[in-house]
């Protein structure tokens, strides 16, 4: 008897030891009492005249973020900013916000959220609402789009900070040499690119990214879009196995069977970047931010790269590009005093003049519509001529409290269909169901 | 005086000098024993904050319907529906079958090389201390680490697994080994095989270093071949040692999470529960459900180290023996 306890005893901590990995929501756990405690030490630290607020965000825009906090503490001494740096990765960045505002936790006032979390965080009621504090004024600055992202039930719940779109980056050389117009369809695509292989190292007629991952939703939501479809319709019912649905599905389909590398179904942004930076592609899909990183030093498709908006298939009226980016939101579980502190902050961050510095210093692209324009910035970034009007069709993907499942579903069965798993009608009848259970 | 007195009170007298030293003896037992529990009481509590209660907590969480994107349900009880949920729900089943498979695969495979390996360096050969330090590299990679380098090894354009193939007239053209579920397959096997199997290697040769060359030698005398010397000289000797191995193994691989994130990110059907259970719990934010599947990572787990232990007998636990 006594033996058997010992060996239980034994075997349960070994594996406790194992698995304290595996039990992933203990974690969670312990990680709460650590920022209790923080919040305490940042609390008792505070002056009592000015308000502190703590700003979290991903390193990715860290350096050119910390320099525009500094210059609002600089001008003004009320508010003063703290800044909170978390690594440059989605997940982890989502996971800490979770972690934090699941357990009412106040040491983080002000966030830095992927627009795709929005929704989610919105409908578990951990963003303030910022209505209260901006008036339309403020928002008819910016890119629809991102606004129509910023706002989850009427309510305006984000402030859009800096945003993102897609654009389809081609082969400058390879048109001028074929003395073709560059087309603005999927079809035109197409017939371009039958004549395209061959010419200065093209292999291949399409690149984009179609790994079962979220840049696969982007990719798909812009055929879907550019097809005349939808995934939600305006009362928030899936409508995803229409018939401008499948056919946008089969033309994505007839790329990768036909036109893409063998592997664009395995490839993220890197992979895809890769083969068109090695001259191998005709055109590419691609994030803005491609137009510079594309044509660094390891490239070999420097100087020869043009920009255009999405191409249109059957169906389409115009051109959409998915939108990304970040916005500003308040944590809903600080003071109104702090919430107060943290629109003026945010005001700061959209205004017009703050947004061109960002732009110079970042390169990300603004929200603010003005920017595109100034001169300032188009002599700096030339690029912006031409991706002012991608990015203002920008749409932002479907907004759901249950996206992440949405976007699970459309991963899987999207995936499946590109790699000739299951049929395109099926994959989306299934998706339809699929998505139509999640919305009861 | 001694001599004349009666043999019975010399008995009693004895039998009480015995019961003095038998009873010094018992304390001592138990004192030590006090002080071995007083040593282990700091690490023990440790154990108990960071791993019992996280675990003791994921149970009740797995008990209550919490979805946190609905904080106005209140998160009630609802008692073992989640664990139902799990049979019911189809993805779920598949996720499970296919850790069961990937498990069942990568742990024999390694088994075979490794155990090969470790016979291979048991032998003496100029280099032994190069080779089993070598052997141990792919093991100390960081398991991201390494998948990314094998998810580009993999790579359709510029591969050097394709490459390889390619050269030794195996394809015709490069493939896109992680487009297809069979490719995924095989490549998590690989990478998985290739990082741990020199770990499996390493324990078994360990244990083979226990077994006396006297014993060979005699077995050699006495006419025993290659086949029967490794049959019943080696095998029962490393047994309890293999077993070990296999059981780290087996836990290792049944919870394989940042191999597949990686490689595949859960796409043609690689989903291990372990990415399913992440994927509840911080992408769907269904505690609930998520902590569900992981008590029950931690139920099968659980079961496997049983079965192993009633294979291996006393032997791992017994400390008297």
């Amino acid at each position: 008897m006594k033996k058997l306890f010992k060996q239980v005893l034994v075997l349960g901590l070994a594996l406790t030891m194992i698995l304290s990995l595996a039990a992933c929501s203990g974690k969670t756990e312990t990680e709460k009492e650590v920022n209790t405690a923080e919040e305490t030490v940042t609390e008792a630290a505070k002056p009592s005249e000015q308000v502190t607020l703590r700003f979290s965000f991903d390193q990715g825009v860290g350096e050119p973020t910390q320099k525009i906090v500094d210059q609002f503490n600089a001008s003004q001494d009320k508010i003063k900013v703290e800044t909170v740096l978390l690594p440059q990765d989605a997940n982890v960045v989502h996971d800490d916000f979770v972690n934090k505002l699941a357990t009412g936790d106040t040491s983080i006032d002000i966030m830095g959220l992927d627009v795709v979390y929005i929704a989610e965080f919105a409908s578990a009621g951990w963003l303030a609402d910022l209505g209260q504090y901006f008036d339309s004024d403020v928002t008819d600055t910016m890119i629809k789009g991102t606004v129509d992202a910023a706002t989850y039930d009427g309510k305006l719940v984000a402030m859009p900070w800096f945003t993102n779109s897609s654009v389809l980056f081609y082969r400058k050389d390879v048109i001028d040499q074929l003395g073709a117009a560059v087309p603005t369809t999927y079809k035109g695509w197409m017939e371009l690119a039958d004549k395209a292989v061959g010419i200065n190292g093209i292999e291949y007629g399409a690149d984009f990214q179609a790994s079962q991952s979220e840049a696969l939703v982007c990719n798909w939501v812009e055929y879907v879009w550019n097809h005349g479809g939808d995934i939600l319709d305006s009362n928030g019912k899936p409508v995803i196995n229409s018939a401008q649905n499948v056919a946008a599905t089969t033309t994505m389909k007839t790329l990768v069977d036909k036109y893409a590398p063998e592997g664009v179904t395995t490839y993220s942004e890197t992979e895809s970047e890769q083969v068109f930076k090695e001259g191998k592609c005709l055109f590419i899909r691609d994030w803005s931010g491609f137009w510079s990183s594309g044509q660094g030093e390891d490239s070999k498709v420097t100087g020869l790269i043009g920009a255009t908006t999405l191409p249109i298939g059957e169906g389409g009226t115009d051109p959409h590009s998915c939108l990304g980016g970040l916005d500003l939101v308040v944590n809903n579980s600080i003071s109104d005093t702090q919430k107060e502190a943290a629109a003026e902050f945010i005001r700061y961050m959209v205004s017009a003049e703050t947004q061109k510095n960002m732009t110079l210093i970042s390169s990300q692209p603004p929200v603010v519509k003005d920017v595109y324009k100034d001169a300032d910035i188009l002599k700096e970034i030339p690029f912006y001529a031409d991706f002012f009007s991608v990015i203002e069709g920008g749409k932002s993907r479907p907004q759901s409290p249950k996206y992440a499942k949405v976007s699970d579903a459309i991963q899987r069965y999207i995936h499946q269909a590109l790699t000739g798993e299951i049929e395109v009608q099926k994959a989306l009848d299934d998706l339809q169901a699929e998505v139509e259970e999640l919305s009861k | 005086m001694s001599d004349s007195a009666n043999p019975l009170s010399d008995i009693k007298l004895k039998e009480a000098i015995m019961g003095k030293k038998m009873k010094k003896h018992n304390s001592m037992i138990s004192t030590e024993a006090r002080d071995a529990w007083l040593m282990m009481a700091p690490a023990l509590i440790i154990l108990l904050i960071v791993a019992v209660y996280p675990i003791i907590r994921s149970f009740w969480l797995s008990l209550h319907e919490m979805i946190l994107t609905d904080p106005g349900s209140g998160y009630p009880f609802i008692g073992l529906k989640n664990y139902i949920k799990i049979f019911q729900d189809r993805k779920a089943v598949n996720s499970i079958i296919f850790t069961l498979k990937f498990t069942i695969t990568t742990v024999s495979l390694e088994l075979l090389i490794g155990f090969a390996a470790a016979l291979i360096m048991n032998k003496a050969f100029r280099g032994k201390g190069l080779v089993r330090a070598a052997i141990l590299i792919p093991w100390a990679i960081p398991t991201t680490v390494s998948a990314l380098m094998w998810k580009f090894i993999y790579n359709d354009q510029y591969g050097l697994f394709n490459d390889v193939l390619y050269r030794l007239g195996v394809i015709d053209s490069y493939k896109a080994w992680l487009s297809t579920s069979d490719g995924s397959f095989m490549a998590l096997v690989i990478t998985d095989v290739w990082k741990t199997a020199p770990y499996m290697a390493l324990l078994i040769l360990a244990g083979l270093q226990m077994v006396s060359e006297s014993l060979y030698e005699s077995a050699k005398i006495d006419g025993a071949g290659v086949v029967k010397r490794f049959y019943y000289i080696t095998l029962p000797m490393v047994k309890n040692t293999v077993i070990v191995a296999l059981l780290f193994r087996t836990l290792d691989a049944f919870r394989v999470f940042d191999l597949i994130s990686v490689m595949t990110g859960g796409a043609n059907k690689t989903e291990s529960i372990a990415i399913y259970s992440y994927k509840n719990l911080m992408k769907f934010l269904d505690f609930g459900y998520g902590s569900a599947l992981a008590v029950l990572i931690f139920i099968v787990v659980f079961i496997i180290s049983l079965i192993y232990m009633k294979v291996l007998g006393d032997k791992l636990t017994d400390m008297e023996g």
